[in-house]
């Protein structure tokens, strides 16, 4: 018999091949290494701890999840990575939040993982990310040191992220015999016109603080309003913000009730329950009204571009995951995040109720996915400048727009001049923090 | 009789005399958890307090700003707005809790069928997490999906927003907090209530006292020490309350119900002020300070005991 020898070498040989791929694993380095990623407790998140457990399997490399409510991230994002070594290997912030972490030196640029060819999948294809996402949520350091730029610096790629459409009830709209609006002024009709039917018309966020803020701040860019102008005066008293703000008290007025208490999920849920027949924010709430434990409305739902005022912009939002400067595992952070947002990652969170990052998916996946082709014409006007990413931005948008807007949407008062006011605090917070000591320094000489 | 006075060496002189040394022996492990726990974290609020320091940044890089931030303060109006509310709110849940609690007690004290099951009942609310205690009345007060808006209108009510209209969610905290802590004022009250002499209570019988008599000029004054620890510790904890508002409204609409220790809150963690917030935090203690003294003036319960 002549087959022993022979079925031995095979054997080798594929005992050598097997050895020599299993050293070619980029994982192999990392096997058993636990990270650990600190995200929120949102439905897109909860969505992909299966897509976690895939990687754990595929790769070896062990997760622990921290997943809190949103915007109770912060703090403890922010005490972990002050440490000299923290806990978190993986962050994943609200895009508002970037400019004051990277000021304060607590992310690690992702340069340094992109220039090194054994952590990086030549097929990963970053230019294949929805530019307006990335721009936003993690690039730092471009013009205003939030925009993009040729200055700016990649500190995280963008999971979760989002601009925002418009979702209307098809039914409700066929019944008032209304057209899916394409401007502000049919917006402002249809929300009468369904007011004095006595149907809830458009829903939104109006909780004293950011969320009163966020539903403002949705309208202003539309609108042609902007925070600051170029030279960081502060212009939310402008004509456009103030119809803005007219447009938050119509909202209130015609919507459903109790929007001065509605934050983000309180909103959605207004819509997701039959309680409005609008929601004009996140896309986000496409993969809610599909999810049957939170949707009443699944069926029924169109979707259409964000109206324009003056001009297309949309809200670019969401959140990035990065890498904590101290992060014990940086390395296999870095492999994590790239799992969860190669191509193949981004399809699989299509698939398991996410919303996708790349053109390609949303190119791939049109059929039963109605707000795609939607959400694909929309991120051409995705405006990054819809709010500035400063780091004194949440001291502006929880103390002094947050308080204002309240005052806007809960009662009669005129307007002007609770925006002159607000526009005021903003100047004087500016002041404070020294935006205009380049103005000074150039009028003095 | 022989002169011993001369053999007395004063106490002073004698170096280790444990007579002297001993009680203050006895008395240090509770001054230096005291010194520990509370004189330590006023010391550091007021060093915070000096400094403009951000959470996530190194502290020895803080700039120095002096008093600024207490300046800043003083011209604060959001800072006065939101001791005003705190005191509307204690003036409003302490005296209808005081009212309600003594009256529940007095009511209760007699062993009267079921009574024991009431006071359960009464007690209940006080064992609930202050959290918990959030988040049932929220959804009780929510104006879309609450029970409240729902029985209103069974019978025709219109729905209101309690917790975004300035005065109903003013009106929403006291409610809560009434209904939370009456049941402590009640479980001191009806102790102290059942702890008096019968004699007295009866001599005051036998002399012809009514009932109304019997309560106000009798049991009254007789557990009036009880009554002022236990509206000293409701002020107290009146400028310390916290999660219940904190759930229930954020302190908003605005800062209709923005009580002073969650302003410190808010401004320490939500926009990041922590020496700005320190300076607040070392105007709330001064405030206790302040509330606490003159109550215990009016009426010091350990007056009595200061020979000890």
């Amino acid at each position: 018999m002549s087959s022993g020898p022979v079925n031995i070498t095979a054997a080798s040989v594929a005992a050598i091949l097997i050895a020599t791929a299993s050293l070619a694993n980029p994982y192999e380095k990392y096997e058993g290494t636990t990270i650990v990623v600190s995200w929120p407790a949102l439905s897109h998140f909860s969505a992909a701890e299966t897509l976690v457990e895939e990687f754990t399997e595929e790769t070896g490399i062990e997760v622990e999840i921290d997943a809190l409510q949103y915007l109770k991230l912060r703090d403890r994002q922010i005490l972990e990575m002050s440490k000299p070594e923290g806990e978190y290997d993986v962050v994943s912030w609200v895009v508002m939040w970037k400019g004051e972490y990277v000021s304060k030196g607590l992310l690690t640029p992702l340069s340094q993982f992109f220039t090194s060819g054994s952590l990086v999948d030549p097929h990963y294809d970053i230019d294949d990310i929805a530019d307006a996402y990335l721009q936003n949520g993690g690039v730092v350091g471009g013009a205003k040191g939030y925009l993009p730029g040729v200055s700016g610096a990649l500190y995280g790629i963008p999971f979760g992220a989002e601009t925002s459409i418009l979702a209307y009830r098809k039914d409700i709209f066929e019944e008032y015999g209304i057209e899916a609006p394409t401007t502000y002024d049919e917006l402002t009709a249809a929300m009468t016109k369904l007011y004095d039917a006595g149907v809830p018309a458009l829903t939104s966020r109006g909780k004293t603080g950011h969320q009163v803020t966020a539903g403002w701040l949705l309208h202003l860019a539309p609108m042609g309003g902007r925070i600051f102008d170029d030279e960081w005066n502060p212009v939310v008293n402008s004509p456009e913000a103030v119809k803005a703000a007219e447009f938050m008290r119509h909202v209130a007025r015609t919507g459903p009730v109790g929007i001065e208490t509605f934050g983000f999920g309180e909103s959605a849920a207004a819509f997701l329950q039959g309680d409005a027949a609008m929601h004009l924010d996140t896309l986000k709430i496409a993969a809610m009204s599909r999810n049957p434990s939170l949707s009443k409305v699944d069926g029924n739902v169109g979707y259409a571009l964000h109206p324009e005022g003056n001009r297309c912009g949309s809200e670019t939002g969401g959140f990035a995951m990065g890498i904590p400067a101290n992060a014990p595992n940086r390395e296999a952070a870095f492999l994590f995040i790239q799992y969860m947002t190669n191509k193949a990652g981004d399809q699989r969170m299509v698939e398991l109720g996410g919303d996708p990052i790349r053109i390609s998916t949303l190119q791939n996946n049109t059929e039963g996915f109605d707000e795609y082709p939607v959400v694909a014409a929309q991120l051409p006007c995705a405006d990054p400048d819809w709010r500035p990413l400063i780091p004194e931005w949440n001291e502006i948008n929880i103390d002094v727009l947050g308080q204002a807007l309240t005052q806007v949407i809960t009662t009669d008062d005129p307007i002007q001049p609770i925006m002159d006011k607000a526009n005021e605090q903003l100047r004087e917070i500016m002041e404070r923090e020294g935006y205009y000591t380049w103005a000074s320094y150039r009028d003095a000489r | 009789m022989p002169d011993t006075t001369e053999t007395i060496v004063p106490a002073a002189e004698r170096p280790w005399d444990l007579s002297m040394v001993g009680p203050y022996l006895f008395i240090l492990p509770a001054v230096t958890v005291m010194l520990a726990g509370l004189v330590y974290p006023v010391i550091q609020a007021f060093y915070l307090s000096l400094y403009d320091w951000k959470i996530g940044t190194d502290f020895g890089d803080a700039p120095y700003v002096g008093t600024r931030h207490f300046i800043r303060m003083l011209g604060d109006e959001n800072v006065w707005e939101s001791i005003w509310v705190t005191l509307r709110f204690g003036f409003w849940t302490i005296s209808i809790e005081m009212f309600l609690g003594v009256s529940l007690a007095l009511l209760l004290e007699k062993p009267i069928r079921g009574a024991s099951v009431f006071r359960t009942i009464f007690i209940l609310p006080l064992m609930v997490s202050p959290v918990v205690v959030g988040l049932i009345w929220r959804y009780l007060f929510d104006a879309r999906i609450g029970w409240i808006n729902y029985y209103l209108g069974q019978i025709g009510i219109e729905p209101r927003v309690w917790l975004g209209d300035a005065s109903l969610a003013f009106f929403a905290i006291v409610f809560t907090d009434i209904w939370q802590w009456t049941p402590f004022i009640f479980i001191i009250v009806i102790a102290g209530l059942q702890a008096l002499p019968s004699e007295v209570l009866e001599a005051s019988k036998i002399d012809g006292a009514n009932w109304w008599q019997h309560i106000l000029f009798v049991k009254l004054p007789m557990i009036r020490s009880i009554l002022l620890i236990a509206l000293l510790m409701r002020l107290i904890d009146v400028f310390r309350a916290l999660e219940v508002m904190y759930i229930l409204t954020g302190g908003g609409p605005g800062r209709a119900t923005e009580l002073l220790s969650l302003h410190i809150y808010n401004r320490a963690f939500d926009t990041q002020q922590l020496g700005y917030a320190s300076a607040i935090s070392v105007l709330l203690i001064v405030i206790v300070f302040l509330l606490s003294f003159a109550i215990l003036k009016m009426g010091n319960p350990m007056s009595e005991k200061a020979d000890i």
